[in-house]
């Protein structure tokens, strides 16, 4: 046995263990004998278990007193004791326990909670795609509205002509100054309806570039070029021209019929 | 009939109001307390004071007992360590460093050999003020392996902490007692230092 072989097998062993172990392992003893370094920690060991043991003899027997036994039975009886099963759960339930039911029915809640937010705006988000293109792109961009046009921003000639045409026939037709520009709903409305101001729509509008913006334009016609229902075909005509940016008419109304 | 029950069916008896199953379970473990609190201590008043206290702590919190965790007796030592070291911080060194009057007490075991009576006095003297002189960590794991008997397993469960840590505590301590008792009494030990250290 080597004296490291030794170190681990005695070393595990309190002082007691190894004065009984001694005997009955001879190799402990035997290395003990031989070299002087283990046998010196082997003797320190065995007088060390003998004074513990003395001690341990010394006081094996020694108790509480009976008045400690007397004091606390007089506790017990003091105490008054719930049966273990009528006990409720959550009295019986540590604290902690507790907390963490409030934590894990906080928990549910905001599960429950995310999955209505969820389903309520995965439903917009279905409607939305349902909904068509085109009314989706007016909802997305309003149509801008018709500037006014202000009689100051109309040509002179333009004015007083309009100035002669109210005073003879008053009521006829709206204010010039108030004339404003179509509101362009959609593409097939452009073309197929007539909006409140009585502009009517052009054919010539292609719905993918009908977007943009538009100004309005009065223009003055010479007489001829129209036949009116009244057989003046001297008086010229002046209309309302929507342009748009493209250059393209979108909608127009006579001002003066 | 509640000799034969375990420690734990006698605390749930007795937490259910059994008086003869707390008292079972009193005079089968207030030995040991009273010995731990007295070897940790050095004080049969501190002994009995922290006896009482276990037991008082038992009856109120007793329901807290998880035995996945260990042993009753385990438990009792572990309310028993705190109970010690918040009474020796009250009455500090003045208990720690007195040894118990042996010849007043009636439960002393006697020899009546009145030389050998002397030198187990002597002997018991010399080793438990070096025992009440280790700090406190290496005198827990003395008391309960030494002088109580508890093997590593059940003394690890008391103290809260792993089997390896006992046994290193228990090595050191057993080396600050050799070296202890070479400086106080190097005739009653007859040791000599710095031994199992060749590494041959």
């Amino acid at each position: 046995m080597t004296c490291r072989e030794f170190i681990e097998s005695a070393e595990s062993l309190s002082p007691l263990q190894l004065k009984l172990m001694e005997s009955k392992n001879e190799n402990l003893s035997a290395h003990a004998r031989e070299c002087s370094g283990c046998g010196r920690w082997m003797e320190s060991q065995r007088l060390l278990g003998g004074a513990l043991q003395v001690l341990r003899a010394q006081t094996a027997q020694r108790e509480a007193s009976p008045n400690v036994e007397l004091a606390v039975l007089q506790a017990f009886r003091a105490q008054g004791f719930e049966p273990v099963a009528d006990v409720a759960p959550h009295r019986a339930a540590p604290a902690a326990w507790q907390l963490s039911r409030f934590f894990e029915v906080g928990a549910y809640l905001a599960v429950a909670a995310a999955l209505i937010v969820g389903l309520f705006l995965g439903e917009r988000m279905w409607r939305d795609r349902q909904a068509p293109p085109a009314q989706a792109q007016v909802q997305k961009t309003p149509a801008p509205q018709a500037p006014k046009l202000s009689d100051d921003k109309l040509p002179e000639r333009l004015r007083t002509e309009t100035a002669q045409k109210s005073a003879n026939s008053a009521g006829n037709t709206g204010p010039i100054a108030s004339a404003k520009r179509p509101q362009v709903a959609d593409a097939k409305s452009v073309a197929t309806t007539i909006d409140r101001q009585g502009f009517v729509a052009m054919m010539l509008c292609d719905p993918l570039i009908c977007s943009g913006e538009e100004q309005v334009i009065r223009m003055e016609l010479p007489g001829n070029a129209s036949t009116s229902a009244d057989g003046n075909g001297n008086q010229p005509v002046i209309a309302d021209v929507v342009v748009g940016d493209d250059g393209l008419v979108r909608a127009m109304r006579i001002v003066n019929q | 009939m509640l000799t034969e029950q375990t420690d734990e069916q006698l605390l749930t008896l007795a937490l259910d109001g059994n008086e003869d199953a707390f008292t079972a379970l009193y005079r089968r473990r207030q030995g040991p307390v009273y010995r731990f609190a007295l070897h940790m201590s050095g004080s049969p008043q501190v002994a009995e004071e922290v006896t009482q206290d276990v037991f008082m702590f038992l009856l109120q919190r007793g329901r807290g007992f998880d035995p996945s965790r260990g042993a009753v007796g385990a438990y009792l030592f572990g309310v028993a360590r705190n109970y010690v070291r918040r009474a020796m911080e009250k009455s500090h060194s003045e208990a720690m460093m007195t040894t118990p009057a042996e010849d007043d007490d009636p439960h002393l075991v006697t020899d009546f050999d009145p030389v050998s009576d002397i030198a187990r006095g002597q002997t018991s003297r010399v080793i438990w003020k070096a025992v009440l002189s280790l700090p406190e960590h290496y005198r827990e794991a003395v008391v309960l392996c030494d002088l109580q008997e508890l093997s590593y397993a059940e003394a690890a469960e008391a103290l809260g902490c792993a089997i390896g840590t006992i046994r290193s505590r228990l090595h050191r301590a057993h080396e600050m007692l050799v070296r202890k008792l070479q400086n106080s009494a190097p005739a009653l030990a007859g040791l000599s230092g710095d031994a199992a250290r060749c590494l041959s």
